[in-house]
């Protein structure tokens, strides 16, 4: 169970987040939506551990991230498909995987044979560079190389980035499938507000740095509020 | 004939020499996009490590070089956690490199003064009971160090390779010089990768100490000359890539050996130098560009 | 543009007494070497200051201008020339040396500017010691009728024209572009900035710069045992010392720093001898490390300004997360 508390987080001198306070249950699919730049990704960098936040608390299973490095937070069981997926761009797709696995190395061989079940494609062109892959190959691959890690609860921001909705809609069932079949808890963020709130059962909003609401993702995606701000413009997704 | 095998073979000693030169550097400024000025200095402390191993124990050079790389590794340790480190607070690259150019100057200022204080100006080299021998070679004359050089040139980038291809420390490596963020975001300790990397590229340093304290001489004032040659050799490699450093080694070592049959002797330096803005002017992602990507 | 009159006054008056005093009082042949030599750093470390703190190059080789000027002035002037040409001459000799290291270099990373200036220092020292193997010195006239009187106030001269010439430039458009260029090249790069042509100026006038402290020098030094020691490294590294510990992209930052230079090494050097050379290699290091800033509190060697730096991280961030 993710916990943040009064979250205050600074790009240099500028604040970015004020007081975020959510918290994810295990087993869940928490989104946070809002618009670019309202802090979605800056919240997910400061859990993942790119980012140290001034003030506030990150609490994973009673365990506080805010202070530790971002490999130590993997290994804790918290793992982020970044934005732009950021793979290896010249080594292969196995090669990206096994690094994945850096904190689970023990396990590796068995978490690669369940990867190649989720993504084929993997499998199949796993002696190819990560560079030469398509849009959505490399976001199957992202996740991949997060799920190598044994991750608890998988962070994902902005897996639509550049995909085709054929693609988009795919990794959704895929994230979809991981949460139901292994009880995987998700976080994610996502810019297509429809498909995010469709994906989860929690919702936050967040605009300028600070969470504006919260609900169940259902209640969410029906508010008059949500529809106007977010799904007027949503729709190009 | 003879001329040419000759010509080939001095090429291709001196260039494997080039490329164990190379390495180290390479590795810090594609892993780290750190530049280590003070690289020289440390070859030439290599060098000296060996010597007075030499001179004092009468341990044979190339025997040493376990020892001489153990205490070289341990340097680099140093250098990255007392000096380098601290620049990683810099978030932008530029920065870090131009900070580490300031930071390692100041390095190098320090040894070179220091093994000068200690040791000497006086040039030094090692002299073994088959320093002048040679070797037969289709009728040319090959120097027993120069093999020795050679063959440890080949062993070293191998090891090199092997370790960064088939060990998971070699990918982190590889992951690190990629995308230090996304490495880190897939659980890799990156400090520590920097930190081994850097003892690891002290240690190579150390190997072409001995290799050039054994086949030349050293002095406390050479270490620049062959900071230039690594930086000339890491670029026809191309920044980044540290396995085609020994073959950009050999080929510069090859060109330069072959244009003496054409031009002075003296010509040397500034034909490499040539080289050198060629590939930056026109291949500036290195000679091997197209392979990798 | 504000004025800070108190300054411009205290100012005045230690320049005041800077010339005054020596006229008034017999100051002693040491003191007045040591301020001449003062002068030849505070001039190389400005030299330096413009390159490196306010353009954020960073110039390894400097000496290489400051050396060449040392020999073309010390030979105009024994060929007859009179100092108050030859000086100009040598440093007009470096600034032709910086176009014709700058051109290639300037275009391309960081790095290969700095091994590359590194590189030219190098090769000039060794150039000259292989050519110049004896004694160089001026004709016996020249060392009885030395003085240091006209050197003091030469340098002197020559101190206040590069403080002038620095001021100048920093508060010129060309100051702000040299800024912009150390701050974030790139962005400089895209908002219309010409790049490279700032660069190559600043270089051209940072190399003028060397040349006049290069020249001064011949004529302090008149002769030389060595005259490869005018290419040595330590010149170059003195001049970084001064404007780190100084502040660097500061107008008296490479004051303060070469005040503080000269004031250790007589302490040091004195009771140390030789290592004091290590002990300065590790107080750079610290400064670098530690005190960026320097002791008047200047720029943080390429660290972007406040209110930038916090855009600039956001940018970095998105631009780092984009790229796949």
């Amino acid at each position: 169970m993710l916990e943040i508390s009064n979250l205050d987080v600074y790009y240099g001198d500028l604040q970015a987040l004020w007081g975020i306070s959510l918290s994810v249950e295990d087993g869940s699919v928490v989104t946070l939506v809002g618009s670019n730049g309202a802090g979605k990704s800056t919240l997910m960098q400061a859990i993942a551990g790119l980012l140290t936040p001034k003030a506030g608390s990150i609490t994973f299973d009673g365990l506080r991230l805010d202070r530790l490095p971002a490999h130590r937070i993997v290994k804790s069981g918290v793992c982020m498909v970044p934005e732009g997926r950021r793979l290896f761009p010249r080594m292969t797709i196995l090669e990206n995987l096994e690094v994945g696995a850096s904190t689970a190395r023990k396990a590796r061989q068995e978490t690669l044979g369940w990867v190649y079940e989720v993504f084929p494609i993997l499998e199949a062109r796993s002696r190819q560079q990560a560079g030469t892959l398509s849009g959505g190959e490399q976001q199957m691959l992202a996740i991949g190389r997060a799920l190598m890690s044994r991750p608890k609860l998988l962070l994902v921001d902005e897996m639509s980035l550049g995909l085709s909705p054929l693609a988009t809609q795919s990794i959704a069932q895929v994230i979809k499938g991981l949460n139901e079949s292994r009880r995987l808890t998700i976080l994610l963020v996502e810019q297509d507000v429809q498909l995010a709130l469709s994906l989860a059962n929690k919702g936050y909003v967040i605009e300028n740095g600070r969470i504006v609401g919260q609900g169940d993702a259902k209640d969410l995606l029906c508010s008059e509020e949500i529809k106007e701000a977010y799904l007027g413009m949503g729709k190009a997704g | 004939m003879h001329a040419l095998i000759q010509t080939l073979l001095i090429g291709i000693v001196v260039g494997a020499l080039y490329g164990v030169v190379a390495l180290g550097f390479g590795l810090i400024v594609g892993v780290m996009k750190f530049v280590n000025i003070a690289h020289g200095s440390f070859i030439i402390i290599g060098g000296y490590v060996a010597f007075w191993l030499f001179t004092l124990l009468d341990i044979d050079p190339y025997l040493s070089i376990p020892l001489v790389m153990c205490a070289m590794f341990v340097l680099g340790l140093l250098l990255y956690q007392l000096v380098l480190s601290p620049l990683l607070k810099y978030p932008r690259a530029e920065m870090r490199l131009d900070k580490s150019l300031l930071v390692t100057f100041g390095v190098t200022w320090i040894l070179d003064n220091a093994v000068t204080l200690l040791w000497t100006p006086d040039t030094r080299s090692i002299v073994t009971s088959y320093s002048g021998s040679t070797l037969d070679f289709f009728g040319a004359k090959l120097g027993v160090t120069g093999l020795a050089g050679l063959i440890l040139a080949v062993l070293v980038a191998l090891v090199m390779h092997l370790l960064l291809t088939r060990t998971y420390f070699g990918k982190h490596v590889r992951a690190a010089t990629e995308d230090a963020g996304a490495a880190a975001l897939s659980g890799v300790n990156v400090q520590r990768t920097y930190l081994v990397s850097c003892g690891i590229a002290a240690a190579m340093a150390g190997v072409a100490g001995v290799v050039i304290v054994s086949s030349y001489s050293i002095a406390p004032s050479g270490g620049l000359n062959w900071l230039l040659t690594a930086m000339v050799v890491m670029v026809l490699a191309g920044e980044g890539n540290v396995t085609y450093i020994l073959p950009a080694g050999l080929i510069l070592g090859i060109v330069q050996s072959i244009s003496t049959l054409f031009v002075s002797s003296s010509y040397q330096q500034p034909i490499a130098l040539i080289i050198f803005i060629l590939v930056l002017m026109f291949r500036p992602n290195g000679l091997f560009a197209r392979v990798g990507r | 543009m504000e004025v800070n009159w108190k300054k411009c006054l205290l100012l005045a008056v230690l320049l005041g007494l800077l010339v005054v005093v020596p006229l008034a009082t017999d100051l002693g042949s040491n003191v007045m070497n040591v301020m001449v030599t003062l002068f030849i750093y505070i001039i190389l470390a400005q030299s330096w200051n413009l390159i490196g703190g306010y353009t954020g190059q960073i110039n390894l080789g400097i000496v290489a201008f400051f050396g060449i000027s040392t020999m073309v002035t010390h030979f105009l002037w024994k060929a007859g020339a009179p100092i108050y040409l030859a000086i100009p001459a040598g440093s007009l000799s470096s600034a032709v040396l910086a176009a014709l290291i700058g051109l290639p270099t300037l275009r391309l990373r960081g790095m290969y500017f700095a091994v590359g200036t590194l590189a030219l220092a190098q090769a000039a020292q060794t150039i000259v010691a292989n050519i110049f193997t004896r004694t160089v010195a001026m004709p016996g006239s020249f060392s009885t009728t030395y003085s240091l009187t006209p050197r003091y106030y030469l340098g002197l001269g020559l101190m206040v024209v590069t403080m002038i010439v620095v001021y100048a430039v920093t508060r010129s458009k060309m100051g702000l572009a040299m800024v912009a260029i150390r701050d974030d090249e790139l962005a400089a790069r895209v908002t219309g900035v010409r790049v490279f042509k700032y660069k190559v100026l600043a270089l051209l006038i940072s190399a003028a710069l060397a040349g006049l402290a290069g020249g001064l020098y011949a004529y302090v030094r008149l002769s030389f045992w060595q005259i490869s020691t005018v290419f040595s490294a330590a010149w170059t590294f003195d001049a970084l010392l001064s404007v780190v510990v100084g502040g660097a992209g500061t107008l008296f930052g490479p004051v303060i720093g070469s005040i503080f230079l000269i004031v250790l090494s007589e302490i040091f050097a004195n009771t140390m001898g030789q290592a004091h050379l290590i002990i300065f290699g590790f107080l750079f290091i610290l400064v670098v490390l530690f005190l960026p800033q320097g002791l008047i509190g200047g720029v943080d060697l390429f660290r972007p300004r406040m209110r930038g730096r916090a855009n600039r991280h956001k940018e970095e961030s998105a631009h780092q997360t984009m790229s796949s």
